[in-house]
């Protein structure tokens, strides 16, 4: 029978330690909405002062206006090819158009994908706007420094007649990243922070000694553990409020469903994730042994747990693992309530009823590691 | 107040063995402790004394053998746990957090708040003199603090049976003393001790003393009736005017059937008993004398000796 009072003197416990703890608070509440801005800002997809050589031998006047109409570009005037060739080889441009009445060329730098893709678009989208699609024809020069003088080359026709694109989103928003990251990274933060404070706190009370003490007390394992989780889950929810705060007024991330229910899926990840160092500290001898578990449990779920890109786009021989990660729960869980308003219901299976299993899981074998580490 | 309801022995241990990989650190243990007393347990490091403590608080499981606490089976001591105190080598606290913080939390987990818990911290704070740095926080305490500190915590509940693994290292002696006027409080109100401890001095304070050795117990009793075990007996050390009156007199007193020596410029006279002090003292007259009990140090030298 679970004694809710010695629950509470656990939990107030870890509360006292956790306050007086001021740079661990500072660290809670500031570094995941530092990191937020931080993957904000670099993951904002937007690109300038990218350096682009135009070489005119007469082209249509159009596709000029295009490309030097584009903000993201550095324009420079070049007299020749072999300069643009000459200046992307020194790295002083990052690519160039050689614009001429009937072609174009690209010569593009293929050390950075991003870039070349923006100015293949663009370039692109340049001859479009000409409406001289039929006469033109594009060949694109890949010019890597990395190996000066082997350069692939690289012929494309376009087709005389593009179809017209339109695009329409299901639910009438146009997700930028951050939209799509914020969530996720909601999940990943709360969860980084208590899995690392949950198994150095679980360390200490055995290098302390007091894990000792508490076996030969009324106080049992799970009883312990439910204190933690309490304790914890009040930093949790400051944490994941202050984040949310960031993602939704600074980065403008929608919440088209309910907080709480966006609270619950975090209370649930915190919860396998305190319940989880619980049990991983149990392989650690000091502090700097649950340092080394980042890499081993928190890279691998950054990585595979569609944060940053659909788990669709994962191997299809890893995207296994990906359906083990309480993350890719959590991602998908927050991204619905945030981005489609999804309720409670809507995100019980799969996200909610995975959670509440590792959940339960994690916490059997926990209160079964401390019985046998202790005896 | 304490006051076991058990009148049979706080702890019974018979022929109980406990083996760690190819280590055997219990060899068939029989050890009684009775209820209402002061137990301490001597013994070399490495003789089985922490682990004897570890399987009667559960935390260990044994190989053989049944071991009682308060006639409990060990299996069901979970169950007693509000009735043990258990002090480990460790000095169990939370450095982060005060002294006050520290003995509301442990008071917390046995159910005692509110005023209760408020005279009970102060009784005990008063007891290891702590009371003014209860809001200083325990990791700034030095290491004697730090260990009155976990006595306070264990005895927190008033538990009717307190292990104590080496409870008084860097102890002043005297809060040691303050410590065993407490400690033999507790046994006058149906406390039963167990203490282990590596100073002869703590030992010669309690009332019955194990000697263990190599995972067994090797001797048990009073610690008069253990120096007496060893053979020791007190002797008596006496000044003479110079060394032959030195010789003589320890020649006049080998004749009248005592063990008498010259060292170190005095005599040495072994005695039966105390009372055989007189007899000596008539026989010859000297300047100075002092009498010497036995230690319990020398004691387990002897007892040491024997078993080699």
């Amino acid at each position: 029978m679970i004694s809710w009072d010695r629950v509470l003197v656990v939990a107030l416990r870890v509360v006292r330690q956790l306050k007086r703890d001021r740079r661990t608070i500072g660290m809670i509440t500031l570094a995941p909405v530092f990191l937020m801005v931080l993957f904000g800002y670099a993951l904002s997809g937007e690109m300038s002062g990218v350096r682009l050589g135009i070489v005119d031998v007469g082209a249509d006047g159009e596709v000029r206006d295009h490309l030097t109409s584009v903000k993201d570009f550095e324009i420079l005037h070049l007299g020749s090819e072999s300069d643009a060739e000459k200046m992307i080889s020194e790295g002083r441009l990052s690519g160039a158009v050689v614009m001429g009445k009937t072609f174009m060329r690209v010569l593009l730098d293929a050390s950075s994908p991003q870039v070349a893709g923006l100015i293949t678009s663009e370039a692109g989208a340049a001859l479009q706007k000409a409406g001289d699609a039929k006469e033109n024809t594009r060949e694109g020069l890949l010019l890597s420094p990395a190996s000066p003088g082997s350069y692939m080359e690289m012929e494309q026709q376009i087709l005389p007649a593009r179809p017209v694109m339109e695009i329409r989103y299901v639910y009438g928003y146009d997700l930028e990243m951050m939209d799509s990251v914020g969530p996720a990274v909601l999940g990943l933060v709360v969860f980084f922070f208590t899995f690392l404070m949950a198994a150095i706190s679980f360390l200490r009370e055995r290098t302390l000694g007091t894990l000792e003490k508490f076996m030969v007390s009324p106080l049992t394992r799970l009883e312990m553990i439910a204190g933690y989780l309490a304790g914890f889950s009040l930093f949790s929810l400051i944490q994941s409020a202050t984040t949310l705060l960031v993602v939704i007024f600074v980065f403008g991330v929608p919440m088209r469903g309910s907080v709480l229910t966006a609270f619950l899926v975090i209370l649930l990840l915190g919860g396998a994730a305190l319940t989880l160092g619980s049990l991983l500290s149990n392989f650690a001898r000091s502090e700097f042994q649950v340092v080394q578990f980042i890499p081993v449990v928190i890279l691998p779920q950054t990585v595979l747990s569609g944060v940053w890109w659909p788990v669709q786009s994962i191997p299809a021989s890893v995207r296994p693992i990906s359906y083990l990660l309480p993350l890719t729960y959590s991602s998908d869980a927050l991204r619905q309530v945030m981005l489609k308003g999804a309720s409670i219901g809507d995100i019980i299976y799969p996200d909610l009823a995975f959670l509440a299993g590792f959940f339960i899981i994690t916490l059997a074998a926990a209160i079964a590691m401390l019985n046998r580490k202790v005896g | 107040m304490i006051s076991s309801k058990y009148a049979g022995p706080a702890v019974f241990a018979r022929k109980i063995s406990k083996r760690f990989g190819k280590l055997q650190v219990l060899k068939n243990l029989d050890i009684k402790i009775p209820n209402a007393t002061t137990y301490c347990l001597l013994g070399p490091n490495g003789s089985g004394k922490t682990t004897f403590i570890r399987a009667i608080v559960g935390l260990i499981g044994l190989d053989g053998g049944d071991l009682r606490v308060f006639g409990e089976p060990v299996k069901g001591v979970a169950g007693l746990y509000s009735r043990i105190g258990y002090m480990t080598q460790h000095k169990a606290l939370y450095p982060d957090l005060t002294l006050q913080e520290n003995l509301e939390f442990f008071a917390g987990l046995y159910g005692i708040r509110g005023l209760a818990a408020r005279k009970r911290i102060d009784e005990l704070l008063d007891m290891v003199d702590l009371k003014p740095h209860r809001g200083r926080l325990a990791g700034d305490l030095s290491g004697g603090m730090y260990q009155r500190l976990s006595l306070a915590c264990t005895l927190i509940h008033e538990p009717e049976l307190l292990l104590l693994d080496e409870p008084t290292v860097g102890v002043d002696p005297r809060l040691r003393q303050t410590f065993w006027d407490y400690f033999n409080r507790l046994t006058s109100q149906g406390a039963t001790i167990l203490i282990t401890t590596h100073l002869m001095d703590e030992a010669e304070r309690c009332r019955l003393v194990g000697y263990m050795r190599d995972g067994r117990l090797e001797a048990q009793g009073s610690p008069d009736e253990l120096k007496s075990l060893a053979g020791l007996k007190p002797d008596l050390q006496l000044w003479m005017q110079d060394e032959s009156a030195s010789y003589s007199a320890a020649s006049l007193l080998a004749d009248h059937g005592f063990s008498a020596r010259v060292e170190e410029g005095a005599v040495r006279v072994e005695l039966a008993s105390e009372s055989q002090a007189a007899e000596v003292l008539r026989l010859v007259k000297p300047l100075d004398l002092r009498m010497h009990e036995p230690t319990l140090s020398q004691a387990f030298l002897k007892l040491g000796e024997a078993d080699r």
